[in-house]
């Protein structure tokens, strides 16, 4: 799983450039960044600590090309790590599973290596997998766990009404994002600055109310969402589209001249966002991974001076974006709430503490240009935007789904 | 896809002794579809509040014959969401209960709602002293809508809701006791199925994945396509005939499939392994 | 019928002639044959198919006399009923007429003998469907009063219980008003329908001027196999689960003293040794229920179904620890057992004694199986008992599946003393301070 904090990048690189573009940016920029980094690096290096803790506590299992060794095994209920290790001779995956369903699982461990799972299980019997298929399962007895031990993962089926529930969400939100570029494209084919401009702002904020899913879609989310620090060319470059493309022509050209091309383009893609969204096969680790990421990408963007760099609007982008995080922890917090009784509640207090230093920049309805935020005050919302991005790693952790984060007690 | 195979032979190689629901479906596989019924509910109840507002409003201005039309199309749009919507109970007694549900009937001062409305449309037989009543409905389904939207969809319950849906039809539409007043009973009937088969036809994909299923898929199409072929003998230009005008041989001929869908949609939830 | 436990055959005859001799009487066997009855001979019955299925618990009877009525924490037989009736007196000397006779009814009927034999061009004197000789069957009749008893009629209102009001309508219920309430109520408990039905005609052919049936309903537990040694169990209820595995110890006479007798002080001092009695109609909706997965049956009760114990538990006795589960994570916080005695010190005060049966009565409209559970329970404080425990039951999931249609709350009177006392003589006693 994918949870070392990467500033702007998943795994796979989707977003190339834009890392690049941080380092060039990281080069020219101050104390705040090599601050904000120190605090990722903090979180890095404390997750590879617990996994090496983590390894040297685990049960091991061995698997040869008929069985597992041991095939009986006890644990008591809580969080276990198995260090599971082929020894057969081809590539498998090991499983845990309750009846049919697959509790957790380990894909693709080569032969010859050992791989570890962590696993929060409840008290009860449940199979293991020992290679083949056609091979005997062997069987896992969790024991009842002492009144303080670690409450027990919730299962995967208690995953599935908030998942769909934030389906539901992002089908709106991407729904939202083709109705506003779509009118956004027409408003420039008829030459209206001013609507345009306010249609750029509704797009704007709908993206950013799937940020946290965008990801998944990592081509489109290059095409939507590449700033001009990504090309070579800058903001001339033609490889420069999206919606970053057509806010430098509202709002630093002033015009809506040009715009056409990059304005049909990105209300296609709009389109196309909004169709993939509806056959989304969402995992629940993404739910949380993803806003995680989202949350530190927007803080490293903060802290450079913003990602809205013509129109200015990043707070509300921000606000917006953290709203979408808190939305996914409330739809997860009946789960969060019996899994660390506590969290729920301190991801609240993050996230009003967030929207109380967003709300002194309020002006009217909206925010103040990004522009006005002075440097310690970019530096404290970065900050914010960290510690809700390291609450989503610890909800994570929590709910079984991944394997770092901080205790909460 | 790997998983769903992987699954699918994880359970036809269990060999459990007991007659045991099995799920070749991963958890997961359920989301999209709860999300797609999530969908669906929220047309309908868009619907459903358009349609309450047309209805208040024709009752509220005094226009009988019009609240009279309006009336039984407007509750459509609420009998075929009733799994959901029952969710919230006081809404749904505010809303949707019947005069038998309250202490002192027809005259019980807690009895509110369509049916409330439909008393006066229908038995009454005007409006006089109904616009209270449709002040309340019309507040009571904003707020239904409020509050569904911000519901996190209990698995359990939407797919539970086909078998909810048909156990409805069975207690209370084949008799025509729902509609007691405007005799609109078929329209609900038809609603309770279509919001049924919605269901059904959502997961549909999910239970053919095992060719275990394939029977019971069967036996669910036609028992759909049954009720529906004598339902659509009373459809008229605007809506359903009216209740008594429902043969005898009909309705004995619709209890059939119904308490047969009623039984076999009951199993639909632990075939898709929720419980 | 159920009267039989143990072999639908005949293979007791010895057994019944001995009994039947107790009585001096043939008695019963014949009785249910009528017509043919009339040419045939005791031992000479051709038909099997119309012989009368035996009983040899004809002769179990239960004392009338008692500071408590009996049939209330009586053990249950297999078959009750309840009827309520308006009371057509009009002036107290009637009323105590009334009294008078039922309490003269009920004390013959559940001593049994022989009826008075009359001249055979009159009408007889006993409907005879128990035969020549009325044997007691285990019956006992149980004698409560409405709260309209207590209106103007009787000048009875200030002795009127301080609880007892006309049952008010739970979220749940669609009260029928044609079931509920009356200014009298008789429970009838037996080993068989027809004893009860024997004793009810009894009374109406005898108070026709003073009673007017006004709702009737009967009902019954499913009987198990005789296990001599085993551990007693609760019957069955239609949902398919034990009904009563809480239930205080009835054979604990300081238990039923703290939770079913009212006490002189708290309430009139005529109404010591009575009880507060609800009778309820639940209607459960069977076809439903049988098409719920079992899981959430038994998560809905608290319990499971084949052995009734409840979830962390072996047997039907275990008392599930609540103390330990606060979130509900083994018994859900809103599973029907857990709302109705959530088991803690403060909840002790909230006991109640329930008598239930089953009922079933032929079809709804939409040709669903009408029945469900007769609920009948007895308390010292309604408010404190049935009252507090509806309200925490209130919303609970079992609601899905049930329906409260009809009943009413009554006080059960105080004990007959003897022969010369009377049903409700305290209650009529003048000179009561008011």
């Amino acid at each position: 799983m994918d949870t070392a904090p990467k500033a702007a990048s998943p795994a796979g690189g989707p977003h190339a450039p834009s890392r690049k573009a941080m380092r060039l940016a990281i080069a020219g920029s101050g104390l705040l960044l090599v601050i904000a980094f120190a605090a990722f690096y903090w979180a890095t290096s404390l997750a590879s600590r617990r996994k090496a803790a983590e390894a040297g506590d685990a049960v091991a299992v061995t698997v040869t090309d008929s069985a597992c060794e041991p095939m009986d095994l006890t644990v008591p209920a809580g969080r276990t790590t198995f260090a599971i290790t082929n020894r057969s001779n081809r590539a498998m995956e090991w499983e845990i599973l309750d009846g049919v369903m697959v509790v957790e699982e380990r894909e693709n461990i080569a032969p010859g290596i050992t791989q570890t799972i962590a696993a929060r299980l409840a008290a009860g019997t449940y199979d293991i997998t020992c290679g083949l298929l056609s091979n005997p399962r062997g069987k896992l007895h969790v024991t009842p766990a002492q009144a303080d031990a670690e409450p027990a993962a919730p299962a995967l089926l208690a995953f599935i009404g908030p998942l769909a529930e934030y389906q539901v969400q992002l089908l709106t939100h991407a729904g939202d994002f083709a109705t506003a570029t779509s009118a956004l494209a027409q408003a420039v084919q008829a030459d209206d600055l001013e609507r345009a401009r306010a249609l750029y702002g509704e797009a704007r904020l709908s993206y950013a109310r799937l940020a946290p899913a965008a990801d998944l879609f990592a081509d489109l989310d290059t095409r939507l969402d590449a700033r001009a620090d990504d090309f070579g060319g800058r903001e001339q470059d033609p490889l420069f589209k999206g919606l970053h493309r057509v806010e430098y022509g509202l709002f630093a050209q002033n015009t809506t001249a040009g715009l056409r091309a990059p304005a049909e383009a990105l209300a296609a893609d709009a389109g196309e966002l909004n169709q993939r969204m509806a056959t989304l096969q969402l995992q629940p680790d993404r739910m949380v991974s993803g806003a995680a990421r989202l949350m530190r990408r927007a803080a490293g963007l903060e802290a450079m001076g913003g990602a809205e760099k013509y129109a200015h609007s990043d707070l509300a982008d921000i606000q917006a974006e953290a709203d979408a995080v808190l939305g996914i922890a409330t739809l997860l917090r009946p789960l969060a709430q019996k899994a660390s009784p506590g969290l729920p509640a301190r991801i609240d207090a993050d996230g009003a503490a967030l929207t109380a230093l967003l709300a002194a920049h309020r002006d009217g309805t909206g925010f103040s240009s990004f522009e006005t935020v002075a440097a310690d005050q970019r530096a404290a919302i970065a900050a914010a935007l960290t510690t809700l991005g390291d609450d989503m790693d610890t909800l994570g952790a929590a709910l079984g789904l991944t394997t770092s984060g901080r205790s909460v007690q | 896809m790997k998983r769903s195979v992987l699954m699918l032979a994880t359970a036809l190689s269990l060999s459990l002794g007991a007659l045991q629901a099995q799920a070749a479906v991963s958890p997961l596989d359920l989301v999209a579809p709860i999300a797609q019924y999530k969908v669906y509910v929220t047309k309908e109840l868009d619907a459903f509040v358009a349609a309450t507002k047309d209805f208040t409003d024709a009752v509220k201005a005094g226009d009988l014959a019009k609240a009279k039309t309006l009336y039984a199309s407007a509750r459509a749009h609420y009998e075929r969401i009733e799994p959901i919507a029952e969710l919230f109970s006081d809404l749904d007694g505010a809303i949707d209960s019947r005069a038998d549900d309250h202490a002192k009937k027809e005259k019980d001062p807690t009895f509110t709602g369509y049916h409330r409305i439909e008393y006066g449309l229908f038995v009454t037989n005007s409006t006089d002293g109904l616009a209270p009543f449709a002040d309340k409905l019309m507040a009571d389904v904003n707020d239904l809508q409020a509050r569904v939207k911000g519901l996190t969809f209990p698995p359990e319950k939407v797919v539970g809701g086909a078998a909810a849906l048909l156990e409805e039809v069975a207690a209370t539409k084949i008799s025509g006791e729902e509609d007691r007043y405007s005799h609109t009973d078929l329209m609900d009937f038809q609603a309770n199925i279509d919001g049924a088969q919605e269901v059904y036809t959502l997961f549909k994909p999910l239970l053919a994945k095992d060719a275990k299923n394939e029977a019971f898929l069967k036996k669910v199409d036609a028992n759909f396509a049954s009720v529906d072929a004598i339902l659509v003998k009373y459809k008229t230009a605007d809506g359903f005939e009216s209740y008594d005008k429902l043969s005898k041989k009909d309705r004995k001929a619709l209890a059939g499939p119904v308490n047969t869908l009623a039984e076999d949609l009951s199993k639909m939830r632990g075939l898709l392994g929720l419980k | 019928m159920t009267s039989h436990p143990t072999s639908p055959h005949r293979t007791s005859s010895l057994d019944r002639r001995s009994l039947l001799k107790g009585f001096g009487a043939l008695g019963g066997a014949a009785a249910g044959m009528l017509g043919t009855a009339a040419v045939a001979r005791a031992d000479d019955i051709s038909s099997p198919v119309t012989t009368a299925p035996e009983s040899n618990r004809t002769a179990e009877r239960v004392d009338f006399y008692g500071v408590h009525q009996s049939g209330i924490v009586t053990p249950r037989p297999a078959t009750g009923m309840v009827v309520a009736f308006d009371v057509l007196a009009t002036t107290r000397p009637d009323l105590e007429r009334l009294f008078r006779t039922l309490t003269e009814r009920i004390a013959f009927l559940m001593q049994g003998g022989a009826p008075p034999k009359l001249d055979p061009k009159l009408p007889p004197a006993d409907s005879g469907i128990l035969g020549p000789v009325v044997v007691p069957d285990n019956l006992t009749v149980t004698v409560s009063v409405g709260a309209s008893l207590f209106d103007e009629r009787f000048g009875l209102a200030p002795k009127k219980p301080r609880h007892l009001n006309a049952m008010e309508q739970f979220p749940n219920d669609a009260l029928d008003p044609d079931l509920c309430h009356g200014d009298l109520m008789l429970q009838f408990c037996s080993n068989t329908a027809d004893t009860n039905i024997h004793a009810l005609r009894d009374i109406v052919k005898n108070l026709p001027d003073l009673l007017l049936v006004r709702w009737k309903q009967e009902g019954s537990v499913p009987m198990i196999a005789a296990r001599p040694g085993a551990k007693a169990e609760s019957a069955r209820n239609f949902l398919g689960f034990r009904d009563g595995s809480a239930n205080p110890d009835s054979a604990d006479a300081a238990v039923m003293e703290r939770v079913v007798w009212v006490k002189g002080g708290e309430e009139p001092d005529w109404a010591a040794n009575g009880s507060y009695q609800v009778v309820r109609i639940i209607r459960n909706f069977v076809e439903r229920w049988d098409r719920t997965p079992l899981l959430e049956q038994e998560e809905i009760f608290g319990r499971k179904k084949a052995s009734g114990a409840p979830f962390g538990g072996h047997t039907e006795q275990d008392v599930p620890n609540y103390a330990a589960d606060p979130k509900g994570r083994q018994t859900r916080l809103d599973a029907h057992i857990r709302l109705a005695n959530p088991r803690t010190s403060a909840t002790q005060a909230n006991l109640i004694l329930r008598r239930p049966f089953n009922y079933s009565n032929g079809i709804s409209k939409s040709g669903q199986l009408e029945m469900g559970l007769l609920f009948i329970a007895y308390q010292a404080d309604l408010e404190q008992g049935f009252i507090t425990v509806q309200k925490r039951l209130n919303g609970e999931p079992l609601e899905e599946y049930i329906k409260p249609i009809g009943g009413g709350y009554f006080f059960a009177l105080p004990g007959v003393s003897g022969p010369s006392d009377f049903l409700g003589s305290a209650l009529l006693a003048p000179g009561e301070p008011t």
